[in-house]
Parts: structure tokens; C-alpha cells; sequence
């Protein structure tokens, strides 16, 4: 139960609070670790283009919410909402792990 | 990580359907926030102080008050010259210039037009070269010498619709490259390109292949904004407002065309095509290498094909490459509906019956709506990053394009095109990205150019000014422009 009362909390502040942007990065992130390097590389190729950044853009913010990978990882492979599917052929599972950890990394971001 | 712990198939389903629940609908539902859309300031405040830079760099404003500029570049002698376009979209018509600045901030008009808007400038050889996009006229590359002699080196281009003739850049082959946008946002004339202005003026005008397509027959019915009645028409793809096309009709390609790279040499001669299927091919930079990069504005939400989620990619031009516009979007095919279909709008058929090609993947994809327009390459040690691509980001256009979340550009970014890794170089302070009109501060309107200057340790930026939007569309300020200089300390 308590899982499910997180789930909810994450999912609404994923989707529905109103939007908070973040000061835009100005340089690299330094110190990313290879994983989060490589998802960085997926993130530039697919995720980009609608949250430029890890801020709102075409899409709502990413680096204000505290998304937990599962959910990270769940929306990505099956989209919601406005947001499309990215199947294996997209991102490959490795790929997609190194993504996630990418993504988290950018919720440090403000 | 271990995926296992929440692939777990009941506890994952459960929280599948509330993550669902709770997401689906919520973009519906959310208010359009695009930059532009704001209330125009009367005034316009400019300091450098407002716009962030990685440490070290410094920016300062080296020229204010310039009527819708576009574009910079450099004689010999490092002297710095702006081009002012004549035109805006929100239909404001003024005079194209070609202007010299000068020590002191005095300003030597040398040369203008009459055929606006003048949006792309190069320098070579005690020559410029003008991107004339041709509103009214049609567009035209045009040179002019030193003492402001204007002569046409290619004219009648397809420049009559939503997008022009854009920036030449003078290749070590002795050719001049340009880009020539599309008439349309997806190759189907509807009643956004009456509001955008043109239609009315030009009711028989429509996109125009480089080679010969097939069509599927794929027909839109929309209301008919050239008459007072409220009556409907069909259009179909590559056709003039109101023309039906049929399944299998097969539609010439000829040059001049749109959406494409083309090429004319130096001195004058035959128009060549380079690649095409481009939307709007606005920027075109040489890398140190050689190699030709092209900046391209993607679809928008909006007419009778609207595309959802397509970012402006930057691509590599490969000689005789098909890019994909208008039936894929940076390599995925349109036909992938769930990543192209808005809320509540209907997914973008297939136009053409067979691609013309397998259109790359771009070298780097950057924000949907970015209106990422004009780019150079770093290529001295000293102000850093030599190989990367600084990108002017012109920001959304929204509501008119599409809805979009958070502002989107208004800044210059960095691009690796190796990697595709995309980085903001110079941007407005703030807890918000935005332009400086909306987020408050004396920082970037809207970067339309971003040119290195010969000795290349400078980065100059062109501001083309305030342009709010509302949904009527764009109300664009006069005389609000500005252009930037990045430098590195201790770089001179």
C-alpha cells in the first residue's frame, strides 16, 4: 500500500502540477560515470528534443521531479500520454538502463 | 540496477494503470507556456550582465536598435556587417539593408532591397551574399560589392510561402550554397497559410519537388478562407489550395525546387541540387573539415497536416541525399503515429506513395519548436571547443505552431556533432528559460545568427528582437534588435 500511495505522488508530480522550469544549464554536467555518460548519448537521440535539457519544453520538466527509475523506465518503453513508446528497437534494454540512470542524475539539476 | 524488483507482473501492472491514470491527458490539459507569449514590452532593456556563459567567456552588446536583423558576417579586415530583413512574420514590411558598423556605433547603409525579407549574408572575395527571400517578389541570391552595387546571381526561387531563401555560405569549391524552405509546414496549402499571409496573395502556389514523386492521393477538406462564404475545398499534397490529387499521380520535379540545398557557382551558371527534403533548410555552416551542416525548422502543429514532436534536427548534407520532409522526421517515418499525433488531432497520412529515398539519422536533434536557425563552428583553440557547432536558437513561436510546456530556445547552443550531445552556451539568467520580454532581465530576445569572426575568437550573436505571439499569431517589435559578441578573457 505504501508503494502504491508512492506511486501516486511520483505519477502526480510527473504529470498534472503545474509546471516549474529549472535555471538552464550552462556547460556539461561534470563527473558523470559511464552508464550515465552513454545515457546521456540516449538521451540526446530521443528525450531531447521535448525536454531540452532535462527542463520543459515540449514536455514538462524532468529535472524537478522525483521520478524513480522503475517509472522512468516504465514510461519510456510504453509512452503516456502525449508521450510516444520507445520500443527495443528505439532503445535497447542496456541502453535504456543507462538512460535511467542518466535521467536521475539530471534530477540533481536545478 | 535490477529491473526484476518492479517488473513484477501484478504489482506492475497496478501501477501501470495509476501511472496511466494519472498521465494520460494531463498535456490536454496543461496550459500552452511558449516563450513568445507575452505582452510586448514598450521598451526594450539590454545587459549583457543577463545572459550566462560557461566561466571565463564575456559578453557585451555591440550594437541595439536594429530593425529585425538576421545575420552577420565579416570583410577582410575583421569590419563587422549586419543585415536587417525588411520583413517579419506578424506581416510587418520595412527596408532590407545591408549595414556596415562602424567605430564609434556610427552605422554606413550599404546597400538595400526591395524584396524582403533579407535573411542570409556571406562574405568572400570583396563580395556579399544575400539570401533574398522574396515575399512578395520571389526569392533571389544577390550580390553586392563593397560600394553596394546589387546584381542577381539566381532569382525566380520558391520563396512565396511559409519559408524562403535562406543563408548562402561560399564553399572552398568556388559554389555558393543556400537553402530554399518549403511553401508549407507538411506539403499540404490550408487555411494557416492564409493567416500566415500568402495564400491570399498567392492562391496558386504550392511545395515543388526537386525529383519526380508519386502521391498517394491523400486529400484534405478544409474551410476556404479565400472566399466570404462558408464553403469548403480538398487539397492534396504538392497542390495549389483547392486542387484534389488522385492516387498514383506522379508530380514532375524540377529546379528551382523547395525544401532542398542547392548551388550556384561563384561567378554565375546553372542551379544545381545538392539534397532535398528538407522543411526549412535555414542554416548552413562548413565545418573545419569541410563537411556542409545544415540547420532545418521542422514541422509544426498546425494547417491541415499537423506533426507532432519533431525537433529541428542539424544534419550532415551528403550530396544527393533525400532528408525525408515530408513523410519522415529525422528518419522515423511519419507513419509512426503515436510519435507524431497531437491530442485531439489526427495522425499525419503518407503523402507519397513511394520515399524518394532512406532519409539519415541527423548528427544532432535539438528542441521541438526551437526554431534553431543560424550556426558556425568553433575552429580556433583559443576561444575553446574547436569542431563544436554554436546553434542561435530563434525559441517557440507557440500557440500558432503547436502548444509547448516551457519556452523553448532563445539561446545559443552547443553542439557536439559527433556524439549529437547538445549543451546551452549562452543563455538568459533565471529560474525560467524564456526571452528576456518574458522572464524579465536585458538578455536575448530571439538569436537568429550565430557567426565567428575571422580571427574566430569571437562569437557574434544576432538578436532579431522582441516577437510575441498570441493565437492570432506573431506581433513583432521594430527596432528592438541587438547583436552580441562572445569573447573568451584573455583569448585576444
Amino acid at each position: 500500500m505504501k508503494r502504491l500511495i508512492l506511486v501516486l505522488v511520483a505519477a502526480g508530480l510527473t504529470g498534472c502540477l503545474p509546471v516549474r522550469r529549472d535555471t538552464p544549464l550552462v556547460g556539461d554536467l561534470p563527473g558523470l560515470t559511464p552508464a550515465q555518460a552513454r545515457g546521456q548519448v540516449v538521451y540526446m537521440a530521443n528525450c531531447q528534443q521535448c525536454h531540452p535539457g532535462g527542463s520543459a519544453g515540449l514536455g514538462p520538466a524532468l529535472n524537478d521531479k522525483p521520478l524513480p527509475g522503475f517509472l522512468i523506465r516504465f514510461q519510456v518503453r510504453h509512452g503516456l500520454g502525449a508521450m510516444p513508446a520507445f520500443g527495443p528497437k528505439d532503445i535497447s534494454e542496456a541502453d535504456l538502463d543507462a538512460l535511467v540512470e542518466y535521467v536521475v542524475r539530471l534530477q540533481g539539476v536545478r | 540496477m535490477k529491473r526484476t524488483h518492479y517488473l513484477q507482473p501484478g504489482r506492475t501492472f497496478t501501477q501501470a494503470l495509476l501511472a496511466s491514470v494519472l498521465l494520460t491527458g494531463c498535456f490536454s490539459l496543461l496550459p500552452s507556456n511558449g516563450g513568445g507569449q507575452t505582452r510586448p514590452p514598450t521598451v526594450r532593456t539590454v545587459r549583457a550582465a543577463d545572459i550566462a556563459v560557461p566561466s571565463g567567456y564575456r559578453v557585451e552588446a555591440v550594437a541595439t536598435g536594429l530593425d529585425f536583423p538576421t545575420a552577420v558576417a565579416f570583410d577582410e579586415g575583421g569590419r563587422v556587417y549586419v543585415l536587417e530583413a525588411g520583413y517579419s512574420y506578424g506581416e510587418v514590411f520595412t527596408v532590407p539593408r545591408l549595414l556596415r558598423l562602424e567605430q564609434g556605433g556610427r552605422r554606413t547603409e550599404i546597400a538595400r532591397g526591395q524584396n524582403p525579407p533579407w535573411n542570409g549574408l556571406d562574405y568572400a572575395n570583396g563580395t556579399f551574399y544575400v539570401a533574398e527571400g522574396g515575399e512578395i517578389g520571389g526569392g533571389r541570391i544577390v550580390k553586392i560589392t563593397l560600394d553596394g552595387r546589387v546584381t542577381p546571381l539566381v532569382e525566380n526561387l520558391p520563396s512565396l510561402g511559409d519559408h524562403h531563401t535562406d543563408r548562402p555560405v561560399v564553399g572552398r569549391d568556388g559554389y555558393v550554397y543556400f537553402g530554399q524552405g518549403t511553401a508549407t509546414n507538411s506539403g499540404v496549402v490550408g487555411p494557416d497559410n492564409a493567416e500566415y499571409g500568402w495564400l491570399k496573395r498567392f492562391p496558386q502556389f504550392h511545395d515543388i519537388p526537386c525529383q519526380d514523386i508519386t502521391l498517394t492521393g491523400q486529400n484534405y477538406r478544409t474551410a476556404n478562407p479565400l472566399t466570404p462564404a462558408a464553403d469548403t475545398v480538398v487539397t492534396g499534397a504538392y497542390q495549389p489550395f483547392g486542387t484534389p490529387s488522385r492516387p498514383g499521380q506522379v508530380v514532375r520535379g524540377q529546379l528551382p525546387c523547395g525544401g532542398a540545398v542547392l548551388r550556384v557557382p561563384q561567378q554565375g551558371g546553372p542551379l544545381e541540387l545538392v539534397a532535398w527534403g528538407f522543411r526549412n533548410p535555414f542554416g548552413l555552416a562548413f565545418s573545419p573539415d569541410g563537411s556542409l551542416y545544415v540547420t532545418e525548422n521542422s514541422y509544426d502543429v498546425r494547417g491541415s497536416r499537423p506533426v507532432f514532436g519533431a525537433g529541428d534536427p542539424l544534419w550532415k548534407v551528403t550530396p544527393g541525399t533525400w532528408y525525408g520532409w515530408p513523410d519522415y522526421h529525422a528518419g522515423r517515418p511519419l507513419s509512426e503515429a503515436d510519435h507524431f499525433t497531437a491530442p485531439g488531432q489526427p495522425a499525419p497520412a503518407q503523402l507519397l506513395a513511394q520515399p524518394p529515398g532512406t532519409p539519415p539519422k541527423p548528427a544532432a536533434l535539438l528542441g521541438v519548436h526551437s526554431s534553431s536557425n543560424g550556426l558556425d563552428f568553433a575552429r580556433n583553440p583559443a576561444f575553446g571547443d574547436v569542431g563544436e557547432a554554436f546553434v542561435a536558437q530563434f525559441g517557440d513561436l507557440a500557440p500558432v505552431v503547436g502548444k509547448v510546456l516551457g519556452p523553448v530556445g532563445y539561446k545559443v547552443v552547443r553542439v557536439n556533432v559527433t556524439t549529437g550531445r547538445v549543451e546551452d552556451f549562452a543563455v538568459n539568467r533565471g529560474p525560467q528559460n524564456g526571452p528576456a520580454s518574458k522572464i524579465g532581465g536585458g538578455g536575448f530576445e530571439r538569436p537568429v545568427d550565430a557567426r565567428f569572426n575571422p580571427a574566430g575568437d569571437a562569437l557574434y550573436v544576432v538578436d532579431f528582437g522582441v516577437m510575441t505571439t498570441t493565437e492570432d499569431g506573431q506581433l513583432p517589435q521594430r527596432q528592438t534588435g541587438v547583436l552580441w559578441r562572445i569573447t573568451r578573457e584573455g583569448a585576444r
